[in-house]
């Protein structure tokens, strides 16, 4: 499974919103999509599921080419699932149950079928089935999100779009979170197209990265090339180098020697750094 | 999605019809109104229409989003018409003389929300209303609540959008779904979109209170309303224009 | 000023929310309130300007009780209250309009409107967008203009409920700074948030977990002495820092300057 676009643009109302971009995205891998706001992220991941529709360009999935329109029309991209930026952007049915299954009642699935997919999608997020005759939009944020989330999932999608999937949410709900969407895209190889603004979050889950700034793709890496090697690239789109990679950077400025830790994660960084700082008076003169 | 121009919301420019006193716009809307109601013949529509016409071009906004405002209502008119002329057999001249006034009044009523800001038109009904207080009618609320009428329109046609997007995105498409099919789903919509609004007015009331508007009672104003020489002048030419329509 | 004396709270009878609050925020202070989803926080918030009453207990602030319909507006005056989601705190449909709107209920007359309104916009830097309409801006700018209808009505306290969890980084940092600013001329400003990079910058934390106060004191001994882990919040990352490299220096909220010191020490 492929998507592929090629000079992709999009414009709305005589204002460029997306501009040439060109891009692969490859099966099974977990892609964070990171700019500041107003950058493009939102529009190029709804133009991934059809749901804003390009102007220019090529976009193919499969080999298989996929209709734009300059007036606006949508037309859904198979197999893409997008969940939302806030629960209550996405969420319209009257209970959880409902909720869950629509994805699948509209494929004309069978009823017990729906029933054990809904079980098993609750399971999987760790949702309590007590829920599931209660009112979605009545929920708690975090369970609220976890039904959002639930509710594209069900579809079994092969690139799950996930837009600030952790805004609002608590540090521990936030972390689990992450982990259960992980290990669901590791554990089925599906692709992940993970928008976010939590710059650390990137560093520790992704495996390629796309920046876009003022509607452009400006890069797209591998996550260890950007944050090691080519952070400066963060500095142009104007975003922060997560706190891991400045303190990197601050021991190497502090003791003269080069490091190369094995990834950009915060375990791998924090590993390497503390001999360093254990022998700093053998290294440094003062 | 990225549409800047919303649905019945104020336009700004500064054209006489903006200019003009809120309470202005708001009795000549009301005098208008009952003009049409007195309406019998052609000529008189006709001429009711170029009064109508006139004010939208003085007002300087742009044809095609006032079309845009007039569009919803196209749908019940069309319904108007139909029934007119199957059911009530009263033949085609009045059905039409019926729409047309519909057209023409609902072409009033977003020229007013198109060339006024809410808070100002909540201002001016206040002021008109003002007499009424005395009576004990909560009038300061009452134009609370029309602006906040105002302001919700748009958010729910947003809302509206968003539902359908996110049925699309989980592989339903309402648009391109059959007649029955299409029918049910909206109706489905209903509810949910009920729900999201009343919640969001929940929040809102809860911002006004904690803003300290207390019953509304006492509220200075930063907007003194005053009548001005072009309010006068366009007020009495307006109203000589009714007079002769309805003299015609 | 601000005062919870024995404050418990319920939606739903037998379904407490709060239980046993007793504490007093002092004028000039800057406190943050941190807890996880569903700690109670928003509902401490609403209590805080008499937007709910409590069910047992009562909160005071000066002579003012919440209990007292006839103090409600007094306290909602010198109470600011800004809300976490952007979208629903837009009362009126231009920005300008937005600060004069809690400006006429505080009686402030007309003349003087103007010169308020440039201020508190002037405060939260959107001087620029006074005549912007609610769809053209930013969920960080609309923030900053729910900030500046509220400092605009010159309260004696700010209560910010969680206002920075919607916003990108920068959005965060321009909301924070406004807070700081403000702090600094002699406003009382409490902070709801469960960004705990956001708590190293204040002078006292107060950790609410299930409804009730686990902890109240400075950040640093916060990190020193409860299992955050137990109230769904976790250490910021200056803290696993100081962890990872066995630092016994006292924690400070910028770590470079931590880690500086000490270097050049040694």
């Amino acid at each position: 499974m492929v998507y592929e676009l090629k000079d992709v643009g999009v414009r709305i109302n005589g204002k460029d919103i997306l501009q040439s971009v060109s891009c692969t995205l490859q099966k099974g891998r977990w892609i964070s999509v990171i700019g500041q706001a107003g950058a493009g992220k939102s529009t190029f991941a709804q133009v991934i599921t059809g749901l804003t529709p390009f102007c220019t360009g090529e976009y193919t999935h499969n080999g298989q080419s996929l209709p734009g329109d300059r007036r606006g029309k949508r037309t859904a991209v198979p197999q893409a699932g997008y969940v939302f930026q806030f629960p209550e952007q996405q969420i319209f049915e009257t209970t959880v149950y409902k909720e869950l299954a629509f994805a699948l009642k509209v494929k004309g699935a069978a009823p017990d079928k729906l029933d054990e997919a809904v079980k098993s999608v609750m399971g999987q997020l760790g949702l309590p089935e007590s829920l599931l005759q209660q009112n979605p939009l009545q929920l708690s944020g975090g369970l609220k999100r976890l039904v959002a989330i639930a509710s594209v999932l069900i579809a079994e999608p092969e690139l799950l779009i996930l837009d600030e999937p952790t805004a609002g949410l608590d540090p521990l709900s936030r972390i689990a979170l992450l982990k259960k969407l992980q290990a669901w895209q590791r554990e089925k190889r599906r692709t992940v197209l993970f928008i976010s603004h939590q710059i650390e979050d990137v560093a520790e889950y992704s495996d390629e990265v796309m920046i876009f700034t003022q509607g452009r793709l400006l890069a797209h890496l591998e996550v260890n090339e950007l944050f090691l090697r080519q952070s400066k690239l963060l500095e142009q789109a104007g975003l922060p180098l997560p706190e891991p990679v400045q303190l990197l950077r601050w021991m190497e400025a502090a003791s003269g020697r080069s490091l190369e830790p094995a990834s950009c994660r915060e375990e791998d960084i924090l590993r390497l750094v503390r001999p360093v700082w254990q022998s700093r008076g053998l290294h440094h003169g003062g | 999605m990225a549409d800047n121009v919303l649905w019945g919301q104020y336009i700004p420019s500064d054209s006489v019809v903006h200019r003009l006193d809120p309470r202005t716009k708001l009795l000549s809307v009301l005098a208008f109104t009952f003009c049409c109601l007195f309406l019998t013949t052609w000529g008189g529509y006709a001429a009711a229409t170029v009064l109508a016409g006139g004010q939208l071009l003085l007002s300087r906004v742009p044809f095609r989003t006032f079309g845009r405002a007039i569009k919803p209502v196209l749908l019940i008119v069309s319904f108007t018409l139909l029934y007119h002329l199957l059911v009530t057999r009263e033949g085609i001249e009045s059905g039409v003389f019926v729409v047309w006034r519909i057209l023409l009044f609902v072409s009033l009523a977003s020229l007013l929300t198109l060339t006024t800001k809410p808070l100002e038109l909540a201002k001016g009904l206040e002021q008109l209303l003002k007499p009424l207080s005395a009576w004990g009618v909560p009038v300061e609320a009452m134009a609370l609540t029309v602006m906040l009428a105002i302001r919700f329109i748009p958010t729910i046609s947003q809302e509206l959008d968003r539902m359908i997007l996110a049925q699309q995105a989980r592989g339903f498409d309402i648009k391109s779904a059959s007649g029955h099919r299409q029918g049910m789903a909206y109706l489905s919509l209903v509810v949910p979109l009920l729900i999201t609004t009343i919640q969001r007015a929940g929040q809102l009331a809860m911002t006004i209170d904690a803003r300290a508007y207390g019953n509304g009672k006492g509220r200075t104003s930063y907007r003194v309303l005053t009548f001005s020489r072009i309010d006068y002048a366009a007020g009495g030419l307006l109203l000589a224009c009714i007079l002769l329509i309805l003299y015609l | 000023m601000l005062v919870f004396d024995q404050v418990d709270y319920h939606y739903r009878r037998g379904v407490p929310v709060l239980r046993q609050l007793s504490f007093t925020i002092r004028q000039g202070e800057f406190t943050s309130i941190i807890g996880g989803n569903g700690s109670g926080k928003s509902t401490l918030a609403k209590l805080m300007n008499g937007l709910l009453q409590p069910r047992e207990g009562q909160v005071k602030l000066g002579q003012l009780n919440t209990l007292n319909p006839e103090d409600l507006r007094g306290i909602r005056e010198r109470a600011g209250l800004v809300f976490q989601n952007p979208e629903d705190q837009f009362i009126t449909t231009s920005v300008h309009d937005e600060v004069v709107f809690g400006l006429e209920n505080l009686r402030v007359p007309g003349e003087q409107i103007a010169d308020r309104v440039n201020e508190a916009l002037r405060a939260v830097h959107m001087e620029e967008y006074a005549e912007a309409m609610p769809h053209q801006l930013s969920g960080g700018q609309k923030q900053r203009v729910a900030l500046a209808a509220v400092i605009a009505m010159k309260p004696a306290i700010l209560i910010v409920d969680e206002a920075t969890s919607m916003l990108d980084p920068q959005g965060r940092q321009s909301i924070l700074d406004v807070l700081h600013s403000l702090h600094r001329q002699g406003m009382t400003i409490i902070h709801i948030t469960h960004h705990m990079e956001e708590i190293l910058s204040s002078g006292r934390v107060l950790l609410l977990s299930r409804g009730e106060i686990v902890f109240d004191g400075t950040p640093s001994a916060l990190f020193g002495n409860v299992s955050l882990a137990e109230h769904s919040l976790a250490l910021p990352f200056a803290v696993r820092l100081h962890q990872a490299l066995g630092l016994r220096a006292p924690l400070c909220a910028d770590w470079k300057e931590t880690i500086t010191g000490l270097w050049s020490m040694s």
